[in-house]
């Protein structure tokens, strides 16, 4: 206790030389508090985006081999460019993957069913292609090809998880095959009830060898209704065509298997969409290899949406680097500077040292005072970065980060992306000729904006990392002090003194 | 009596030095006794007092304290405890105050007085530093007042051996006779062992023993 007495009262004796040490210290402590500030945010916002942009895997179809493909097919000149399926096999296959943190399917179809009376039912069904016909009087008509379905099926639930339909009280997600569930409106105007039996008709697609010459293939369901929903957007939020097949109050949700068990090869009619996230982004090159093993056909490039990713985040990458660098430097130099104060610190007290060690006190002791000296100084500093960084990391972050955002633009600009997309298997409009839904380009088409803005703060983390690094500093000292003292023999110093 | 402080043989040569310093002491010291040691200047008597008081190790021989030899005991609480030690360059904290560094040597010596503070102004008032002089700082010291804080100091603890260097030199005479007169009761009264190196006759003129040192040696008078 004495000894931290002591070493309060030399603090107060010795203010000059204290003052010039805690100047030294709260520059170094200011510095990396609005360095590792900023580091530390931008590595945030950069983990952010790389979650959302980097790690979305996309099989996307190489135009190019396709035309290649074609080309070598055809016999007289005319080709057709075909897109090879992936079967959902595959695409579970695929999705069985280390590299992967995440992979969802989604399977949707069109149905009927006569046990249900459709909302909105007079309006009409849809779900087909449209086609443009001439009439018998000579007017173009659009007229609707093939089955009217009157109701999707899917087992897209995010609109559970997003707050735009909630599960009836009693309900439950179906979670077997062929169990299903069903708006609470629909439910009602069909006068059913939960645990009735509903049987749901839908037919798959052969493509002829030209448009009008497609067969059909019929398929069916014994769907059991395990529950309700309530749907709380409107009944066809957005949707320009208003009939009963876009009524959203009309939508029967299944499970996945229930959907794609009724795939057959060749055959169009059912939406297969995988999504899949990489555990992270540099995984790539290794996913890529093990779906090409498990067989993904060369004409798909496997990509994440990585240009758009690095459009937006260059100019933080940039400011992470550059604030990570300075704490480097900042710590080297800082260490080296306060490693010399320490030496020169004990060399002036070493006739101080010699006389408490000829008192009888123990080297440790006078190690402990010396050092809770610093440490004392450190804290005083610490609280003082710690209140006034933040005030001046968030002007220096918005001349920083203008600076980087020009020097990426101009390193970037004439650099053209090519965009990603979401992978599709299986035609959904065989009416169209082929499986549309391919989406060729996608989204990272759009025009991406570098981030702008920065909100530095200070987190618990980049607080407890200061605060680890002021103590490290402080002991350094110590150590030095420590390794000078062992050295003196009390003898020596008093004797030289004498 | 037997002897508080025994020196076997003892020899001491300096690092880097050509010839010993000390060249074979056998000297001892017993309880409520005053010892002089005198010799010309350089002769090794600072030398030998920094021995005894643990603050160096003896190149060669064996120091006794009571039956144990030095080396096995912690120096560090020896000079602590069991001796007190004025130095002939007085050795105070120069940016602490008199009294401050009268209570620090207590708290080192884990001194059991409650009021350690009240205890170190009278200690120094003894000496004759009064309560305004005690809480200057000791660079604002005189010579003579800083050699008798160094004296409070060596007393403070109440230890069993007390080891002055030159402790009067800075000294009138009526102050040093105040000051032999303290000595003089340690060793007499209270039972202390007292060493006191000089050149003064007045201080060799209260000792019990007086040594010479001479070419490395010890001789009594
Ligand atoms: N640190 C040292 N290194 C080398 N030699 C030293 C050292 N300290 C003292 N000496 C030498 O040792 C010898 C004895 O010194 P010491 O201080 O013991 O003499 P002293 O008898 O106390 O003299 P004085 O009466 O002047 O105080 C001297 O010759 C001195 O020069
Ligand atoms: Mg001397």
């Amino acid at each position: 206790m004495y000894i931290l007495l002591n070493a309060f009262q030399n603090l107060l004796r010795n203010r000059g030389r204290n003052l010039m040490m805690g100047g030294i210290i709260f520059v170094i402590i200011i510095s990396v508090v609005t360095a590792l500030m900023i580091n530390n945010t931008a590595n945030g916002v950069i983990n952010d985006y790389k979650n959302r942009f980097g790690s979305e895997v996309s099989f996307v179809p190489n135009q190019e081999k396709l035309m290649e493909e074609a080309q070598a097919n055809s016999t007289d000149g005319r080709f057709r460019i075909q897109l090879p399926q992936i079967e959902p096999e595959k695409l579970l296959a695929f999705g069985q993957s280390e590299y992967l943190s995440e992979a969802v399917y989604t399977a949707e179809t069109k149905g009927n069913s006569d046990a249900l009376n459709a909302i909105d039912a007079d309006k009409g069904g849809g779900g087909g292609p449209m086609i443009g016909r001439v009439g018998p009087n000579g007017t173009q008509e659009a007229e609707s090809l093939g089955v009217q379905y009157y109701h999707k099926i899917s087992n897209q639930y995010s609109d559970f998880e997003d707050g735009l339909r909630t599960l009836t009280d009693g309900s439950q997600y179906p979670e077997n095959e062929n169990e299903c569930i069903l708006s609470d409106d629909l439910l009602e105007n069909s006068d059913l009830a939960i645990g009735d039996t509903i049987t749901v008709t839908s037919a798959l697609t052969e493509n002829g060898a030209e448009p009008g010459s497609e067969t059909y293939t019929d398929i069916s369901w014994e769907m059991t209704i395990v529950g309700t929903y309530t749907d709380m957007t409107e009944e066809y939020g957005g949707n320009m065509m208003e009939n009963a097949y876009t009524n959203r109050k009309n939508e029967i949700l299944t499970t996945f298997e229930t959907i794609s068990n009724k795939m057959q090869d060749s055959l169009s009619g059912i939406t297969v969409d995988a999504k899949f996230s990489l555990v992270s982004p540099d995984m790539l090159e290794a996913y890529t290899a093990e779906v090409r093993e498990k067989g993904l056909s060369d004409t798909y490039d496997v990509t994440t949406d990585e240009n758009s990713y690095n459009r937006i985040i260059a100019p933080v990458e940039g400011l992470k680097s550059i604030t990570f660098t300075f704490v480097i430097v900042v710590l080297i130099f800082g260490s080296i500077i306060l490693a010399l104060l320490a030496s020169i610190a004990i060399r002036e007290r070493k006739y101080e040292i010699g006389v408490l060690r000829a008192m009888g006190m123990k080297k440790l002791k006078v190690v402990l005072g010396l050092w809770s000296e610093t440490l004392a100084i450190t804290v005083v500093c610490l609280i003082l970065g710690l209140g006034i960084g933040p005030i001046i990391a968030q002007p220096i972050t918005n001349v920083m980060l203008e600076k980087q955002i020009a020097a990426s633009e101009e390193a970037q600009s004439g650099t053209e992306f090519s965009g990603g997309g979401t992978f599709r298997s299986g035609g959904a409009s065989a009416m169209s000729g082929g499986p549309t839904s391919m989406r060729f380009g996608g989204p990272g088409q759009e025009d991406v904006q570098p981030l702008s803005e920065l909100d530095v703060s200070l987190d618990i983390v980049t607080i407890l990392e200061i605060i680890a690094i002021a103590l490290l500093l402080s002991s350094l000292a110590g150590i030095i002090a420590t390794r000078k003292i062992t050295k003196y023999e009390p003898i020596k110093i008093l004797m030289e003194r004498n | 009596m037997t002897s508080i402080l025994t020196l076997n043989n003892v020899t001491y040569q300096y690092e880097g030095t050509k010839s010993a310093v000390l060249k074979g002491i056998n000297v001892s010291f017993e309880p409520a006794k005053v010892y002089t040691i005198i010799g010309k200047s350089g002769a090794g008597k600072s030398t030998l007092l920094s021995l005894i008081s643990g603050l160096g190790v003896a190149t060669g021989g064996e120091i006794l304290c009571g039956e144990t030899d030095l080396k096995q005991l912690d120096r560090d609480n020896y000079r602590a405890q069991s001796i007190g030690v004025v130095f002939q360059g007085y050795n105070l904290l120069t940016n602490a105050t008199a009294v401050q560094n009268i209570v620090l040597s207590m708290n080192i010596s884990k001194s059991t007085e409650k009021d350690k503070k009240g205890y170190a102004y009278a200690l120094l008032n003894r000496l004759g530093i009064d309560r305004e002089t005690a809480d200057r700082k000791i660079l604002k010291l005189s010579g003579g007042e800083q050699q008798r804080v160094g004296i409070a100091r060596a007393l403070s603890h109440n230890p069993e051996i007390l080891i002055a260097d030159e402790p009067t030199g800075n000294l009138d005479k009526e102050t040093e006779a105040d000051i032999l007169h303290i000595f003089e009761n340690l060793a007499h009264e209270e039972g202390k062992c007292v060493i006191i190196v000089t050149h003064s006759k007045n201080v060799t003129s209260i000792a019990d023993t007086v040594y010479r040192i001479s070419g490395g040696l010890i001789n009594t008078m």
